[in-house]
This record gives C-alpha cells, structure tokens and sequence, in this order.
C-alpha cells in the first residue's frame, strides 16, 4: 500500500536514518506504524530552525546544535506533568520497594525518598498522596519525601501547590475531595498538610557536590531526564544518583529509559508492576 | 495526619567526598577507589591519577568510574589514557574505552587519523564507532580516507555502517569504489548500497 500522505522534506531512507540515529541516542523507538508521526515533528522541527533539508536538519540533530535533541525529544514526548502519572510506579512503590526497604529495618530510621527532577512539584506530591491512600504502614514510619530540580522557579510553584484541572485528572475524585480546595479561578489546592509534607530543594544532577548534601535515599523517582542528557553528562548523574542511594536502595526511570543502557552499577529488579533499579544491597561503593 | 513529615532540619547527613583521592584511588578497598576516582574527576590534577590508576584498575565498577572522569575532563590527556584499552583483550575495558572516547569527541580527533591507520584491525574497527560521535564534516573525510586504502572486509563493513549515519553525498564515491574493491563479499555490497541509498537520499535535489 503506498503511503498514504507522503511528506515532503522525509523519504523512507532518511525515516530509518533518523530512527536508528534515535534510538541509539535516547532510546526511543520508532517502529513503521509512527513514520506519520516522527514525519510530522520532524517537518516541525525543520520549519522551527530554518532547516532547509532533511540532511541539514540531522547534522544539526546529530551535533546538538542549540539544544537541538531536547527539542526533539520535546516534540515527541508528552511535556505536562500531573498527578498519578505513570501509576504502576506508584502501585510498584507501595507493593514492593517499600516492603523490600522496611522488611529489616527499624521505624526509628525514616524513609527517604527523592523526586527529581520534580518540576511544578505533581510528582513527589504523588508519592504523598499514594502513600497516604495506598499504603496501610504510612503511620508506622516516618517518611521523607523530597523535591528537586534545576529550575527554581519550577520550584516556587511546587511550593505553592496551585494546580488546574488537567492536572488533576488521573486523580479519583474522593482523592480531590480530600486534598484539595477549590480556588475562584478554576484552579484547586493542595492542602496545607500535604504541602508542609514535601521539601524542595534545587539541584544539578551532573553536579556531585550538588547531589551529595542531599544525603541517601530509599527509592529516587527520576524520570525522563537522564534521556535529554549526551553520554558524558548521562554517566556521571548516574554515578550521582547511586551515590545518592543508600545501598539496597531503588531508582525508577520514566518507561522509554534504561539504566542498562547508561551504567553497569545498579541491578535491574523485575517487579509485577514496573522494572526498576537497585542499588546493590551488599555494595558500599560511594 | 498520617507520619508524612516535613525534611528534618537539621537536614541529613551528606555524602562526603573523600578527604585524599590521590591516596584513596590506590586503597584497598573498591568503595574508596570508586569515590576517589569521582573526586578525582573535578581535581585539576586528577587525570593523571586517573590515568595511571586505570592501568592497574580491576573493578569494573571502578574502572567505570575511572573512564567517566576522564571523558568528563576531555582533554587530549584524558583520551591519550584511554586508548591503550582500546587494545585489551579485555572486552569491558575496550567497550569502556570505546564509550570514553565516543563521550568526548572533540578531544580524542587529533589521535583519530593515527588510530584508523593502526597495525590491528580491531582498534581501526572500534575506532570507527568513535567517528561516529563527530560532525558530519569530519566524519566523512576521515572514513573516506579509510575506506580508500583499508584492506579489511569488517574495518570496511563498521565505517560503512556509520558513513549511513553520519556521512553525506560526498562519500557515495569511496563507497563505489570499496564496493568494487570487495566484490566478492556480498554482505558488505549489501551495507554500502543501503548507505548509498541513504546518502543519496539526503543529497541536495538538483
């Protein structure tokens, strides 16, 4: 069948070129069935840099010019965040990392879990209200849930806790009910309890001496980040973030990304609901 | 209120470097040569250290670490240390080494036009991954110049297979003319003409 719609600026050979090219660099995978789709941005992304051909258009994706590979990879993911994204993980936390991390440990050590990059703050808020909705010990232990990303003004939002309705639509409404209050302006709230229940903090993950303050933590959540990073910068936050783990400690990454592919310290665990990363229990590197 | 509380203050304990990473990469124990190796990748003086401590490294774990701080560095120092990996017959080390040096580019193309004329095959043939990591410009003129003189079948095959990628119209030539070259290896025949085909596609329209 011919193709239905072809495009001007992509043929099939330049389609394959960009999806090895890809896939070598973040991972991502573009199979036939998306070829409209990767077609589509791609044409985007050339029109948005003045690209006057696909050749000119990949040299410049190739070499990072300007940021170039973040604004691809943009196009093709799904930028908002809210509330409940990538529930498995959440399911996965409650069902097995937590009780891997508190089977021989005492309540007198709290439980340290990190966000980050945390942007507007839905994530770690997340964690909160999983924890507090989906987890029958979250009164027998103290937790410690944190917030982090580079961009501080990312970070004065998440302390505000202001979120509109798009944000919010993967949470059950007696969760709403319970945690938010509606504001004026079509907006809702985070209740001031669960505000006061998450810290944030700035931080570069290529930047040891940024990472390390933050002491060692149960499980880190830090997803879709390490994708937009070049190999170099890649490795050392991984170096960053295994040291930031205290050993047996977990690290889960957004769906489309692999640790395997990044570094050879963390084992891969294959749980029910997600695959995640672990730290070595038996290792007392870093 | 459920136990979710508010981060403590005063705030945990960090992790600390260690206090002395040019005594610490030489320690016993693999911990402290993996943070010193990550201390010594933000020392002004420590690809030396890392330099001479990836020679006798044999924790894999370690010898990453080793490998990202001299990639971090990238300095022509840094990808001098670790191209005797390249000839390891180690395969961890020379994938480290390949991925070191893919990690800093610019730093390792002075040492690339010797590496692809070198007596064994094998670092000419990991050597073209490294190629790959650069800009089109001088990917194509280094492959170019290999494709016409090299005289291995699988050097060939790996230059071809990133001339796809990282080639232009401009080597479609060389590639004719390795294709003549190796007639007889049909697989080879097979990956210059997807590349060609790949090439030409991207070529200016007349």
């Amino acid at each position: 069948m011919p193709d239905p719609d072809p495009l001007p600026g992509l043929n099939e050979d330049e389609f394959r070129r960009l999806c090895e090219f890809v896939y070598r660099r973040t991972g991502m995978v573009f199979t036939e069935a998306k070829r409209y789709f990767v077609q589509r941005r791609v044409i985007d992304r050339m029109a948005a840099t003045g690209a006057a051909t696909f050749a000119s258009y990949f040299a410049r994706l190739r070499t990072d010019l300007d940021g170039e590979v973040e604004h691809f990879i943009n196009a093709f993911t799904v930028n908002e965040t809210y509330f409940y994204r990538e529930e498995h993980q959440l399911q996965c936390l409650t069902t097995d990392l937590l009780r891997e991390r508190t089977r021989r440990r005492s309540p007198s050590l709290p439980i340290r879990i990190w966000s980050v990059p945390c942007s507007t703050g839905e994530e770690p808020f997340s964690i909160a209200l999983w924890l507090l909705e989906n987890w029958p010990q979250v009164d027998a232990w103290d937790i410690e849930i944190l917030g982090s990303d580079i961009d501080t003004r990312a970070l004065e939002a998440a302390r505000e806790g202001v979120y509109g309705k798009r944000a919010l639509m993967r949470l059950p409404p007696a969760v709403i009910a319970r945690y938010f209050e509606p504001l004026a302006d079509g907006e809702w709230r985070l209740s001031e309890d669960i505000r006061g229940s998450v810290g944030f903090s700035p931080v570069n993950l290529v930047e040891a001496a940024q990472t390390r303050p933050h002491g060692r933590f149960d499980v880190i959540f830090c997803r879709n980040v390490l994708i937009y990073f070049d190999d170099a910068s890649r490795r050392t936050a991984a170096e960053n973030l295994y040291e930031t783990l205290l050993p047996g400690g977990y690290i889960c990454l957004g769906h489309t990304e692999s640790m395997s592919r990044i570094s050879p310290l963390f084992e891969v665990c294959r749980y029910a609901d997600a695959i995640v990363y672990r730290r070595p229990l038996e290792d007392a590197h870093g | 209120m459920p136990l979710i509380r508010k981060p403590p203050s005063p705030p945990p304990t960090g992790v600390d470097p260690p206090a002395d990473p040019f005594a610490g990469i030489a320690a016993a124990d693999a911990a402290d040569r993996w943070a010193a190796a990550r201390a010594l990748a933000d020392h002004p003086a420590g690809v030396l250290a890392l330099a001479d401590a990836l020679s006798r490294e044999t924790d894999v774990r370690v010898r990453e670490a080793i490998f990202a701080g001299l990639s971090r560095a990238a300095t022509r120092q840094s990808a001098e240390a670790v191209l005797p990996c390249l000839r390891s017959d180690d395969a961890s080390l020379r994938t480290g080494a390949l991925d070191a040096l893919r990690a800093m580019p610019m730093a390792a193309l002075p040492l690339l036009p010797q590496l692809l004329i070198d007596p064994d095959p094998d670092v000419r043939l990991l050597t073209c991954e490294v190629v790959r990591a650069l800009p089109p410009a001088d990917a194509c003129a280094l492959l170019v110049a290999l494709l016409d003189r090299e005289t291995e079948v699988n050097v060939c095959a790996a230059a071809v297979e990133v001339l796809s990628e990282a080639g232009d119209a401009s080597a479609l030539p060389a590639l004719r003319r390795c294709a003549e070259r190796f007639a007889d290896a049909p697989f080879l025949g097979f990956a210059i003409k997807v590349a060609a085909q790949r090439l030409q596609a991207s070529a200016p329209r007349a």
